[in-house]
């Protein structure tokens, strides 16, 4: 490679100055000898915590960052305004099912504010972190330095990934916890009854909380993996946030129209709620499996396209 | 071993070298953009470890879109580039990058920005970076900003910020973009000392600029660049030595020192009212002007015209340059 | 220095592949790779074999397992008749979870959104639970065997063995019967009976029915329409075994805080009326024709609440349901439908790909699996 080089240089430039004759040069040349092992030591050079450092930083910079902190505080509220409310209007007798149930039950308030903030707005909060991670790095800037570092590309992606998914799981226990607190505080605890009829301790009910905690992230990781692959496409950061919830709207749109009902459990959202499963008797493995194959599904092909693409893309932002 | 070095050496000195041969090679390096537009057009281009490289050239030459392949930002449509020698995954951590002007996050503090980049080098070390991080500020003057957030940074501040990222390990290579864009004269003076001091620790510089001043005081040698094609390359002395210095004489009796001149040898004479010019090839000025006089020629003025890189480049390309960007 | 292009989209691509071919492909290569493992038999040995076994075993044996029913019947768009209604079973897909343990012990959940309604039969108990009503009902089967009482009990869904009987009641002289021994159904191998009616004016082109191959358990109903490669409706199981249910399938004790309620005969007062509304009308109902191509004929009236004949093979046999519901459901239907007219008076028709409706003027409402001509035919039958 050297020799190769050097015959390129004078080649081309047959009458410069020669390299060794550069004060600089000069002076580190007699130390070149003893490093000539370093090319193949660089590898040694990688860190084996290095991963782990850059996703620190990705955290820290995610859970630093106001924006992302006010979405997790304006999904907290959204439980104790149910579960206020509830307890404020739910006394007539007319009201049934959940609601019905939320009000004998302080665990149902979970599953409740679960069901109602999985359609749309955890979605949205997941896609704002996952939907700016490269195109937001892409538009400021930053991207470029990051992959100058080198940051790697699909060790990048990877670190972005993991960085929604820590985020969606983030979205989540932040529900789960505010409305079992409001649960706690305003309704009665204990046995809780399931819709199959069946009363199971509290106990159970906490277990069945964690399961359906676990769905419901992994439902939203499935979210931000299609935001991360639109994220790679764009530079603009609020175009791959609102591709992203365009997207989800369209699909509850698409679920909703009965002759498109062949598709439907093919869609994203139509998955979403499907944690319904762990309040039956027995709990329907069954429709909790093919939920996170669905999910699993849409990870591995929203990150193999954004892999696809983004270790190829030309940066020139 | 680079580890170990790494650790122990200062932060803005210079790694051990990884290979002796050239600090950046590129070969038949070509860039068409979707548009077909060439931004790079078969480029070879080879930059001698240890010097200071101006890479010259008008806004839209092709200069960024070079760096950025060499950087692995953008794959090149033909041709190859390597940077120390090295697969560039190994390459990149010894080198220092500015990228047409610097992104940082607004919204974190100057010090945390460059903890963010340093994280995302997987050679460098966690424990050592505030070290690190502190020095580099202080390098480029930053340490009382540093605990500023990024979006009250002044122009020159960000600037020089992204000097500091640069700087931010031991590096065997700086790649600057246009590193005084934006700055005032003061900054501009600050960033030319820097870049002297870096190259004085023996690491290559490879600085961009369409500013010929600039890279006439910086640089050991030079590329120049236009509509993506390498123009000349070279030393700073033999892309200058190309062109004669001149002597030139103010005088009335124009048709006389053109004869005297012409008498001594010199060549291309060129006569115009008040006023006569020649190549002064080997001859000592003042002998020329001692024979001028001792002709009887009323000598006004004399002066020795050295050619700059500015006349090089309207020379070769016969087009004035982009002086002011 | 970097993988090519190709090399790269080759990954999602692989993926797409991989993530199709476990969507779709897989009862394909089941198909593909499957040779018969069951012995061939005859209809007739077959329907033998499944009546001796049913004999033997007094019934179906212990299994659990779910049932999804399809119904692609062409009908226009259905008003938001909601999920629990059993008219939301005309169109769409639906499932049922079946837990079986011996004639005594069964039990039916209909799993909708955040949504359960069970039918829990265990020795002489019997509940029907509703989550969404909080209400749990005890019924009181006088005098009547459980099982007997179960169809009409739960109106929602029939099971295979419910639409296989139905289906082999009408087999005779007017069908062609055929057998194929390398069906799947619910990952079982299955016999697969074909019934395809002789008869040019059935609007049915073939019903099949698959056969456990182990347990003669009647796995699938399918009814395929004419000129339509995709079953008009169907009954089955996707997912099954063979193996006792757990006990606690079987226990149901109301929960703190449901309302409890008992009734004798049905389920609930509504379904009580419906039944005894759905029994007047039996009296005023005549049948033209018969086999496949009987035509029911009834007040309109009379029939507009439920919107049910028993004359029409293979349809959703579904008595009962909101009357309000089936009210709106009629209106709107009615609005999609043609007038025509002939010999026999003048009215308005909707044709399904299985079923072809006639509201005459004189207010008779003729319903069949027949083509128009036939129906018309009918009407002209006083």
């Amino acid at each position: 490679m050297s020799t190769a080089d050097t015959g390129t240089r004078t080649r081309r430039t047959p009458g410069l100055v020669p390299v060794t004759e550069t004060l600089s040069t000069v002076e580190r040349r007699p130390e070149e000898p003893s490093d000539r092992p370093a090319p193949l030591a660089p590898q040694a050079g990688r860190r084996a915590g290095a991963f782990w450092r850059l996703l620190v930083s990705e955290l820290s910079l995610t859970f630093h960052r106001p924006r992302n902190l006010a979405m997790l505080a304006a999904l907290a509220t959204v439980p104790v305004i149910m579960g206020v409310s509830l307890r404020l209007f739910a006394g007539d007798d007319q009201v049934g099912g959940m609601i019905a149930a939320v009000a004998g039950n302080s665990l149902m308030l979970t599953f409740l504010a679960l069901s109602a903030l999985v359609l749309l707005m955890m979605p949205i909060a997941v896609s704002v972190v996952a939907g700016d991670a490269l195109a937001g790095e892409a538009g400021g800037g930053t991207l470029r330095y990051l992959l100058a570092a080198p940051a790697g590309r699909t060790r990048l992606l990877a670190v972005k990934y993991l960085n929604a998914v820590v985020y969606a799981y983030a979205v989540t226990a932040v529900v789960a916890l505010s409305a079992l607190v409001t649960g706690l505080v305003l309704f009665p605890a204990g046995d809780v009854v399931l819709l199959s009829g069946t009363t199971v301790t509290m106990t159970d009910g906490l277990l069945r909380i964690a399961l359906t905690v676990g769905y419901v992230g992994f439902a939203l990781s499935a979210v931000a993996a299609v935001a991360l692959a639109i994220s790679a496409f764009t530079e603009v950061p609020i175009g791959a946030i609102a591709g992203t919830v365009v997207l989800i709207i369209a699909c509850q749109v698409l679920r909703a129209i009965p002759a498109l009902e062949a598709i439907a459990p093919y869609l994203l959202p139509t998955r979403f709620t499907g944690f319904d499963a762990v309040l039956r008797s027995p709990i329907d493995t069954g429709a909790l499996t093919e939920g996170l194959l669905t999910f699993g599904a849409y990870i591995v092909m929203s990150l193999s396209i954004a892999w696809a693409h983004f270790t190829g893309k030309d940066v020139t932002s | 071993m680079t580890t170990v070095a790494q650790e122990a050496g200062a932060p803005t000195g210079a790694a051990p070298p990884s290979d002796p041969g050239a600090a950046i090679v590129t070969s038949g390096l070509t860039k068409r953009f979707r548009g077909g537009q060439t931004a790079v057009d078969a480029l070879d281009l080879t930059v001698p470890r240890g010097s200071v490289y101006g890479f010259l050239g008008p806004n839209g030459s092709g200069k960024t879109t070079t760096i950025r392949m060499l950087l692995g930002l953008i794959t090149p449509t033909g041709g190859t580039c390597s940077l120390l020698g090295l697969p560039l995954a190994l390459a990149l951590p010894r080198v220092g990058a500015l990228v047409e002007g610097p992104a940082f996050y607004p919204y974190l503090t100057g010090e945390a920005n460059l903890r963010r980049f340093d994280a995302a080098d997987p050679t460098a070390s966690g424990a050592t970076v505030r070290r690190r991080v502190g020095e580099a500020l202080e390098r480029v003057g930053l340490t009382a900003a540093a605990g500023k957030r990024y979006r009250n940074y002044s122009l020159g501040m960000r600037q020089r910020l992204a000097i500091a990222a640069a700087l931010l390990g031991p590096r065997e290579l700086l790649i600057l973009d246009e590193p005084t864009n934006g700055l005032d004269p003061q900054g501009t003076r600050e960033v030319r000392a820097l870049v002297k001091e870096i190259a004085a620790g023996g690491t290559t510089v490879f600085v961009s600029s369409h500013l010929l001043a600039e890279v006439e005081q910086m640089c050991t040698h030079a590329a120049i660049m236009r509509t993506g094609r390498l123009v000349a390359d070279g030393t700073i002395a033999s892309l200058s030595g190309g062109l004669a210095t001149r002597v030139s004489v103010e005088t009335p009796d124009a048709a006389d020192a053109a004869r005297v001149l012409a008498a001594l040898g010199l060549a291309d004479v060129r006569s115009a009212a008040g006023a006569v010019t020649a190549e002064l090839g080997g001859h000592a000025p003042e002998r020329v002007n001692a024979a001028l006089v001792g002709e009887g020629v009323a000598v006004r003025g004399l002066a020795v015209v050295r050619p700059s890189l500015e006349d090089v480049f309207v020379g070769l390309t016969g087009e004035g340059f982009d002086v002011d960007g | 220095m970097r993988r090519g292009t190709y090399v790269r989209w080759g990954v999602p691509i692989a993926a797409a592949a991989v993530i199709g071919a476990a969507i779709g492909a897989g009862p394909v290569i089941a198909a593909v790779s499957g040779d018969p493992v069951l012995p061939e038999r005859s209809a007739q040995q077959l329907l033998a074999d499944a009546a001796a076994a049913a004999e033997k075993s007094e019934g179906m044996p212990p299994m659990s397992g779910t049932v999804q029913q399809t119904a692609s019947l062409g009908l226009p768009a259905l008003p938001d008749t909601g999920d629990g209604s059993p008219l939301s079973l005309l169109s769409g897909s639906h499932e049922v979870k079946l837990w079986y343990g011996d004639e005594d012990k069964m039990r039916l959940a209909l799993p909708t959104q955040f949504n359960e309604t069970n039918v829990i039969v265990n020795g002489d108990q019997v509940w029907y639970w509703d989550s969404d009503s909080n209400t749990a009902t005890r019924v009181k089967l006088q005098g009547e065997h459980p099982r007997e009482g179960l169809p009409t009990a739960a109106p929602t869904v029939m099971t295979p063995d419910q639409a296989a009987q139905r289906l082999l009641e009408q087999v005779d002289e007017s069908t062609t019967i055929s057998v194929s021994n390398t069906a799947e159904v619910a990952g079982r191998p299955a016999y697969q009976l074909t019934l395809t009616p002789k008869d040019p004016a059935s609007l049915v082109q073939e019903v099949r029915l698959a056969i456990d191959g182990e347990h003669y358990v009647p796995l699938r109903v399918q009814v395929f329409a004419k000129g339509s490669a995709e079953p008009a409706f169907q009954v089955g199981f996707t997912q099954l075994t063979f193996t006792p249910p757990a006990e606690e399938n079987f226990a149901f004790t109301p929960p703190a805080g449901a309302k409890v309620e008992e009734k004798t005969f049905g389920p609930s007062d509504a379904r009580q009326e419906h039944a005894e509304e759905a029994r007047r009308t039996a009296g005023d109902l005549k049948v033209r024709g018969e086999g496949w191509t009987a035509v029911a004929v009834l007040p309109a009236d009379a029939a507009m609440p439920q919107g049910d004949t028993d004359g029409a093979p293979g349809a959703p046999g579904a008595p009962g349901g909101e009357g309000a519901d089936a009210r709106a459901l009629f209106d709107n239907v009615l609005k999609t439908a043609t007038p025509v007219s002939g010999t026999w008076g003048s009215g308005k028709m909707i044709r399904t790909k299985l079923v072809t409706v006639l509201l005459t003027d004189d207010g008779r409402l003729l319903v069949g699996a027949v083509t128009p001509e036939e129906i018309m035919k009918a009407a002209g039958v006083r």
